[in-house]
């Protein structure tokens, strides 16, 4: 029997290939997508700063935060978009002074090539598993501010090509939106990634406003674990209420974890309309058999936890929230009260002339 | 020999693809021409309609609703939000329309 040795060179040209087919198929399809061309978009600047007081156990932490987003559309299918993040935590010391960290990242910074079944996306960005990372982290959306604790079992950043999208299943009571994407290792301290590979696939139901999806994520470096996760998403068209909820299971050392969140806008009471009540619960479970020195080296994901959170959210507008909330949290020989006050603005601008317009 | 016929195999997509290329903005010439510009006030009304349904099925899922910006920048943020959100081709073309008027 012949042996076939597979050449890098040759694996090379069959990816190139196998690209450039997928470039091709879009920029034929691209003949009857007039969507994009309608209206000559120019370069934005958006993002978000917040304010919080956050009380950990007792211990009160200021933290003002700055996220800009720039949006650099080119021609009709290309978007470059890149977010940063950076944030003061400070506290007073024991000899009464304020002592602050000041932390920095980019979230993301990724090209878009946009077709009409699939957009092709190449460099640094948010991993697609559940839907906490992508549509629901940025403070100015987050219905609580606290980050659930499952959110961190799986690699959050990426570093490498994604190809996702969203299409009507046939009719357009189903949508099926996916994503799938492959990452290298990086070991920058400000852009470190995982060596990992994943996807997600979400059906969403546009009538009823449903949404339920899973997740797949594979390491590939050190004791390569992999990771599955579901999604559910639903605002009934009779109330303003929202209900999310996410479960996540790690075949590693980062244990298993679930949230289920519900948030009521108080917009059928007269003058309340601005309001929005919030709930949250979770259970993390912490894999079995850790060491204790790993356990500390997980820090949250080292432990059991069960946590409940209530909060109260208020619009001044369309881009400025007052957010407030407090949590108990129960954890093996660290219970904690978590209180939380702030304020989020989303900002807007052009970096180019609008031409005017409404 | 082996990397020479790689790079004309190269050459020749690149110059498959340029064509294929030239072939849409052609297409999109085309379209521009001047088209019947009477629509109906009630077609109108229905296209917004179904705008703002597809903008509350989609958008109003994770955030509040932002205000209306000129043309060219809610066309940069609908892109944006084409990729992040996962939304159909119909969806964009639905909503951008929708938060322009």
């Amino acid at each position: 029997m012949k042996k076939y040795v597979l050449h890098p060179w040759k694996l090379t040209s069959v990816y190139c290939l196998f690209l450039f087919l997928m470039m091709l198929c879009g920029g034929i399809q691209a003949q009857d997508d007039s969507s994009l061309a309608e209206v000559k978009p120019v370069p934005v600047l958006t993002g978000s700063t917040a304010y919080f007081t956050r009380v950990n156990g007792g211990k009160v932490q200021d933290a003002p935060t700055v996220s800009p987003l720039l949006l650099l559309p080119i021609g009709d299918h290309l978007l470059i978009e890149s977010k940063a993040g950076l944030s003061d935590t400070f506290s007073k010391n024991a000899q009464g002074d304020y002592a602050g960290t000041v932390s920095y990242g980019m979230a993301y910074a990724q090209a878009d090539y946009i077709t009409k079944y699939a957009t092709f996306t190449a460099g640094r960005f948010t991993t697609p598993f559940n839907i906490y990372g992508e549509r629901l982290a940025p403070n100015w959306i987050r219905d609580l501010q606290g980050t659930p604790i499952s959110v961190p079992i799986t690699s959050g950043a990426a570093l490498g090509g994604m190809v996702r999208g969203g299409l009507p299943l046939g009719t357009d009571k189903v949508h099926l939106n996916y994503a799938t994407y492959f990452s290298t290792a990086n070991t920058n301290h400000i852009l470190a990634t995982d060596r990992s590979t994943g996807g997600r696939i979400g059906f969403f139901l546009p009538g009823p406003r449903l949404e339920i999806g899973a997740s797949f994520q594979q390491v590939l470096q050190q004791d390569r674990p992999h990771a599955v996760g579901t999604h559910f998403e639903w605002q009934p068209n009779a109330f303003p209420l929202t209900l999310r909820s996410e479960y996540t299971r790690s075949s590693g050392t980062r244990g298993s974890g679930y949230w289920v969140e519900a948030a009521y806008r108080l917009s059928q009471i007269p003058h309340m309309g601005a309001t929005e009540l919030v709930g949250r619960g979770q259970q993390f479970f912490a894999a079995a058999n850790l060491a204790p020195a790993v356990a500390k080296k997980l820090g949250p994901l080292g432990v059991d936890t069960n946590e409940g959170d209530w909060g109260l959210n208020y619009y001044f507008g369309s881009d400025v929230r007052a957010s407030a909330s407090y949590g108990r949290q129960f954890a093996l020989g660290r219970n904690a009260n978590l209180w939380t006050i702030g304020m989020t603005y989303r900002f807007v601008m052009p970096m180019w002339p609008t031409g005017g317009g409404l | 020999m082996k990397l020479k016929s790689f790079s004309a195999a190269l050459v020749m997509m690149v110059v498959v693809f340029a064509l294929a290329s030239a072939k849409t903005r052609d297409a999109k010439d085309d379209s521009a021409k001047p088209a019947a510009t009477s629509q109906s006030t009630q077609h109108d009304q229905d296209l917004r309609l179904e705008g703002e349904k597809r903008f509350h099925s989609n958008c109003s899922r994770c955030h509040a609703a932002p205000p209306k910006f000129p043309p060219r920048m809610m066309g940069t943020i609908v892109r944006h939000m084409r990729v992040r959100a996962m939304l159909t081709d119909d969806d964009v073309r639905y909503i951008l329309r929708y938060m322009t008027q």
